[in-house]
């Protein structure tokens, strides 16, 4: 009985210590935006579902990693002809790979607050290297501000009939801005998928 | 001294009522099949020359309007009163929804948050805000102003050919170009 709870205990401080130093993206008050183009047109979307778990100390870059997890699914565009035909099969695929991972454990000090990550990002079953550029601000809370590039062909999203990259750019901008806090979100459930919008807000 | 109004119809007013009229036919056919498409580039790009004739008609319906204000027009056909009555209220809805179709086609495109290019030449701003409401809206208005316009124009272009061909009168004629100026038309 004793021993139980001494077990117990000693489980909950050893996850404890597994997770010091790391901090959570406050889904609250972190974002992460893509901007794509359609048409020649610029549109700006977000994954409203998304955890990062971030381990970093400026001082020692050689520790320091990243663990993204992003739920296709919860991509939204303010469009919802256009969110459905990024959950379909020939983008996303969102049935078949409902997350992509960012995982980063390479990092440069750029100078001043900014650094790179040299990252690999897992998206529709291939994983290929993408670099994260941003600014750390420390604190509590501390922030991060960063950008990246991803060439959505590299990822076969929109591949085929819509390789076309005169109707979809090839390049998309991402786009994070993460206030961070030790505590983990309760919300992020991998394997399901967020319910789609519905067409008509109900009154 | 008065100048007698025109038996016919002039040239500029003639060659927009039947190019309207191809585009509208062009337009209407097109509309009805492109939705029951699957997601394609073909189908992005059906709807961008869907859109694109769209703005072309209430471009050419404004200058329509503006070139029939500013000229002298026929004056409307002798008849019985509610044959009068009943072809000005067509007239007038057709103008109406000459208007009203490519608007509401915009203002859907708006608030499902499409870009709107011109054939690929000009942007068009947007005239909403990504907005599911508007956009339900607006298509209900684009869809059952589609069908009201078919109507319309299939009892507008009954009506000329029963004048042309029942009355022998100068309904249709006044409107065809390339017709023998009627008795009486000075030229």
């Amino acid at each position: 009985m004793n021993l139980r709870r001494v077990a117990f205990a000693l489980a909950l401080l050893a996850a404890f210590a597994a997770h010091a130093g790391n901090w959570h993206a406050d889904p609250k008050s972190s974002t992460l935006g893509f901007s794509g183009t359609y048409q020649g047109d610029a549109f700006d979307g977000r994954f409203k579902t998304f955890d990062a778990v971030i381990a970093f100390d400026p001082a020692s870059l050689v520790t320091a990693h990243f663990d993204v997890k992003i739920m296709l699914a919860s991509a939204d565009t303010a469009n919802s002809e256009r969110d459905e035909s990024l959950r379909g099969g020939d983008f996303f695929d969102t049935a078949r790979t409902p997350v992509a991972t960012y995982t980063a454990t390479k990092f440069r000090s750029l100078g001043g607050n900014r650094y790179a990550a040299d990252g690999m990002l897992s998206l529709r079953g291939v994983s290929k290297p993408v670099t994260l550029n941003f600014a750390w601000a420390t604190g509590a809370t501390p922030a991060l501000v960063g950008d990246a590039i991803v060439n959505r062909l590299d990822f076969k999203v929109g591949g085929g009939q819509w390789a076309d990259t005169s109707t979809i750019g090839n390049a998309v901008k991402v786009h994070t801005s993460l206030k961070l806090v030790a505590v983990a979100p309760a919300a992020l459930k991998p394997g399901v998928p967020t319910e789609p919008k519905p067409l008509v807000k109900k009154k | 001294m008065m100048s007698v109004a025109p038996v016919r119809w002039n040239r500029v007013a003639q060659l927009l009522h039947w190019l309207i009229a191809l585009l509208i036919v062009g337009l209407g056919s097109v509309g009805l099949v492109m939705t029951d498409m699957a997601a394609s580039p073909d189908k992005i790009r059906i709807y961008l020359l869907h859109k694109s004739f769209g703005i072309t008609v209430l471009m050419l319906v404004g200058l329509r309007l503006v070139w029939r204000l500013a000229t002298r027009h026929p004056q409307e056909m002798p008849g019985p009163a509610w044959q009068r009555w009943s072809a000005s209220a067509v007239h007038f809805a057709l103008y109406a929804l000459m208007l009203a179709m490519p608007l509401s086609g915009w203002l859907f495109n708006s608030a499902a948050n499409f870009p709107l290019q011109w054939f690929g030449i000009v942007h068009l701003p947007a005239l909403w805000g990504p907005d599911p409401a508007v956009k339900h809206w607006a298509r209900e208005v684009h869809e059952t102003g589609f069908w009201v316009l078919a109507a319309l124009v299939g009892l507008h272009a009954a009506a000329a050919l029963k004048h042309h061909y029942f009355d022998h009168d100068e309904t249709l004629r006044r409107m065809l170009p390339g017709m023998p100026p009627p008795t009486g038309d000075k030229p």
